[in-house]
């Protein structure tokens, strides 16, 4: 029993969530709590203009007649509303901020979470590496976009939220709202309401954008939750590649984190959409503390041929409950979601994807792996649907669960729906734990167990890796490993 | 929230409707406005069903004769023929009855579902037990009115070591439920559940099954296929629940289908939940029309296209046919296969 003393003596020594850190830095909030007048508030901080106040006065009208769902499969006490701050942002001069003006502290937590927010510690890296322009997030405003002029010199806007409300609202008018619509969900409906910031994408028509843009989110208030509002239009034969990455500290209290995130692919237009979530998940031993994940994340093919691909790498939250979908309206437009859901610990996930084929010859593919360790659960939940004039929609639906530990559960829920009898659908579904003679014989070849679990996990999981740009694939790939410490022996 | 509830209460809100999870892709709310008066009794004597006349019979509700319920003694082996018959229109009933198989015995029931009136409403709820080491085999043909509403939810708990097997075939009805729940409390209890449902015009059959592994060892083998064309619909929900504990349980479940219209549709929502590890468990769902290689092959050897057709078809449903275990059923069942496609 030496090995397995050893194993739990090295699981205790690690640090399991290393973001788990708190930035001290001189923060405003908005008074706790959520009503119309909070609501003005954020828009009056945001300096914007009339139209969006109301925008966001109506959606949160509606938010007050709607009720919380109850559909998915987590449990959790019921969220008070009014027991939160709405709005928390690093007490900044006025105007917009040079990177020189940026507070040390807050640069100082980038740094500690690896993420380059000046330029030339970009272009320092290894050489030969590739660029990425960074929009950073901190609780409720954005704190700084990178690489904003090159980007500018194809054309591309990338830039805040905010900034896009003030610089661009001929294209915010248009298609704010018109993905995820205000009353979609009772989340995406609070969301409208109270959004505070997030990032915005334009790649006009042709372009092919020269760089991977990515957002970084990071909660740091107690007390409070992220509502941040993605908005993606790639016009006509554009492409664009987008990743997000999120962490906050680790705190007792559950925050809450309800997210917008809309794609809009014009014709022969291109997104790839990538996310490393890695909230914290509430103490592995109680359970106590963590994010509630409840994100609305959709995407509409609107123009013919286009085409929208969602990866997802979910390791952490204490509650997750998103599904990042496409609505297939063009032609021959295709959808495609890749999903590896780890959870340990108390951790709950219900997560899947919907793939509406409303076009003609419109095809779809989900992979979808989950892993379940410790007291936690993960569920898949898809719903794949063609209409009567989606002659020729093709689907392939591969769901794999992988459970590790007597007390975790798993389960696929998916939906299929289809309408005309030109359409081809497959799904398949296994549920499996950890092979005994596969760890059995990795560990016989001298690896210890959790990297035994780390090494099959990871070819459990490998189709979807490979969906990852690099060097996210080879941090999603740790970040399982961290993930699933400590969940045998 | 029941058609039994609503049947005897005559309250069409209490119906089931989409609103009700487990009943999105049925909604009797929305289609029944009033509910029709109770189902009147009848004596009339019936001709041979499709397994013969009855042992036992079912009509508008009321089980005919003294038969309170359907028991088979420990060690024996019986074949049951019970006929649920619809004999009336635009009225509604509801009936129960309990089927118990002894230690060790044997049960073949074969049932058939008659529609011989128009426009009724109906729930039938059988609950079914097999004891420890019996076996229980069951057999049904649905044919029910093309405007009828029908109901038909078979309870089951098995005992250590029983095994159930189950076949259901059906043209559907205006609006059709075949609901089975199974609990497995017992040590390796096995099931194979079956289902064939062949649809035309503005038929809808909904094949609903609940399996909840409860015990050690068990094994759920399920295959449902069907066919549907004109504007008919087709819905499959299959749930597999693993219950913490309930090691060592191997559970599969198939769908296909195929949409030979335009405007049919099929939906399907194969769930598993799992709360053990040690478990191996699988479903798989495919929907699509005919392989056209298959039909291009068939046509290149000489054989007409609708005689191609039909041969792919029948191929396709027997598949579940053929897993019949006793050889009379199985011989009826291909035979009501062959007859119910010419119409499809």
């Amino acid at each position: 029993m030496v090995a397995v003393k050893q194993t739990v003596e090295h699981v205790e020594s690690l640090e399991a969530y290393k973001h788990g850190f708190i930035t001290d830095i001189d923060q405003e909030f908005a008074p706790k709590g959520l009503n119309a007048d909070i609501v003005r508030f954020i828009s009056a901080k945001k300096d914007e203009p009339e139209w969006m106040l109301q925008w966001r006065l109506e959606a949160f009208e509606r938010w007050l007649a709607m009720e919380e769902p109850t559909w998915a499969k987590v449990n959790f006490p019921r969220i008070d509303y009014q027991d939160a701050y709405y709005y928390a942002a690093p007490k900044a001069k006025d105007g917009p901020m040079s990177l020189d003006e940026v507070d040390p502290e807050l640069l100082a937590t980038y740094a500690k979470l690896g993420i380059p927010l000046k330029e030339q510690e970009v272009l320092a890296g290894v050489q030969g590496a590739p660029k990425y322009a960074v929009d950073a997030v901190f609780d409720s405003v954005s704190v700084v976009t990178t690489f904003k002029k090159e980007l500018a010199a194809v054309g591309v806007i990338f830039c805040s939220m905010s900034e896009a409300i003030r610089e661009h609202p001929e294209l915010v008018k248009k298609y704010l709202g018109s993905v995820v619509p205000t009353s979609d969900n009772y989340f995406a409906c609070l969301n409208s309401a109270v959004f505070s910031d997030g990032s915005f994408v334009y790649v006009p028509p042709g372009v092919r954008c020269p760089m991977e843009l990515s957002t970084y989110f990071r909660i740091n208030a107690a007390e409070s939750g992220q509502f941040e509002r993605t908005l993606i239009i790639v016009d006509k034969g554009a492409y664009v590649s987008y990743l997000e990455g999120c962490t906050a500290p680790m705190r007792d209290e559950n925050q809450l984190h309800a997210a917008v995130v809309e794609l809009v692919a014009l014709e022969d237009a291109e997104i790839k959409y990538s996310t490393v979530q890695n909230w914290y998940p509430g103490d592995p031993k109680t359970g106590k503390g963590g994010i509630y994940n409840f994100v609305t994340k959709r995407a509409d093919c609107r123009g013919d041929r286009s085409k929208v691909s969602w990866t997802q790498v979910e390791t952490g939250s204490a509650v997750t409950w998103k599904y990042p979908s496409c609505v297939l309206r063009g032609n021959d437009s295709s959808g495609e979601f890749y999903s590896i859901a780890v959870t340990n610990g108390f951790q709950q996930a219900d997560t899947g994807t919907k793939m509406i084929h409303l076009g003609a010859n419109t095809k779809s593919r989900i992979i979808s792996k989950g892993i379940s360790a410790g007291k936690s659960s993960n569920t898949y939940r898809g719903l794949v649907s063609a209409h009567p004039k989606a002659k020729g929609a093709r689907n392939f639906t591969q769901c794999d669960s992988l459970l590790i530990g007597k007390d975790c559960a798993a389960h696929t829920v998916p939906y299929v729906e289809a309408r005309n009898g030109q359409s081809v659908f497959e799904h398949e579904a296994t549920t499996t734990r950890l092979s005994d003679d596969q760890l059995f014989y990795v560990m016989q070849r001298g690896l210890n167990q959790e990297e035994a679990v780390a090494l099959l996990v990871n070819g459990f999981v490998k189709d979807v890796l490979q969906q990852l740009p690099m060097e996210f694939a080879v941090e999603a790939q740790k970040l399982v490993a961290i993930s699933l410490e400590g969940s045998v022996g | 929230m029941s058609v039994s509830q609503a049947i005897a209460a005559g309250d069409v809100a209490l119906l089931p409707s989409r609103r009700d999870e487990d009943w999105r892709w049925t909604d009797l709310r929305g289609l029944i406005r009033a509910m029709p008066p109770v189902s009147p009794a009848s004596e009339r004597r019936f001709e041979a069903g499709a397994f013969g006349d009855g042992d036992v019979l079912m009509v508008n509700g009321v089980v005919r004769g003294d038969v309170e319920a359907l028991i088979v003694p420990a060690g024996e082996r019986r074949t049951v023929r019970l006929r649920v018959i619809a004999d009336t229109s635009h009225t509604a009933h509801g009936a129960d009855l309990s089927v118990s198989v002894g230690e060790a015995g044997e049960l073949t029931l074969l049932e058939s579902y008659e529609g011989l009136g128009e426009g009724y409403l109906t729930e039938t709820r059988l609950n079914l037990s097999v004891d420890a080491g019996g076996r229980l085999e069951r057999i049904v043909l649905a044919a029910d009115a093309a405007d009828a509403v029908a109901v038909s939810t078979a309870t089951v708990v098995l005992a250590k070591g029983a095994r159930f097997e189950q076949t259901t075939l059906t043209t559907g009805a205006r609006r059709q439920r075949l609901e089975t729940r199974i609990a497995h409390p017992g040590e390796g209890a096995t099931v194979r559940m079956d289902a064939g449902y062949l649809l035309d015009g503005q038929r809808h059959a909904d094949l609903t099954t609940a399996v909840a592994h409860e015990g050690v060892g068990g094994e759920t083998s399920q295959l449902t296929k069907g066919i549907v064309r004109d504007q008919a619909r087709g819905v499959f929900q299959g749930r597999i629940v693993v219950e913490k504990g309930a090691d060592k349980t191997d559970a599969r479940m198939g769908h296909h289908a195929l949409i030979l219209s335009e405007k049919a549709e099929i939906d399907a929502k194969p769930e598993l939940l799992i709360y053990a590890d040690d478990v191996s468990c699988a479903h798989g769902n495919t929907i699509g029309a005919l392989d056209e290689d298959a039909l291009f092959y068939a046509r290149q050897r000489g054989i007409p296209d609708a005689q191609a057709r039909a041969m792919l078809a029948e191929a396709f449903v027997g598949e579940v046919v053929d897993r019949i275990a006793n050889d009379e059923a199985r011989d009826v069942a291909r035979q009501w296969v062959a007859t119910h496609l010419g119409a499809v």
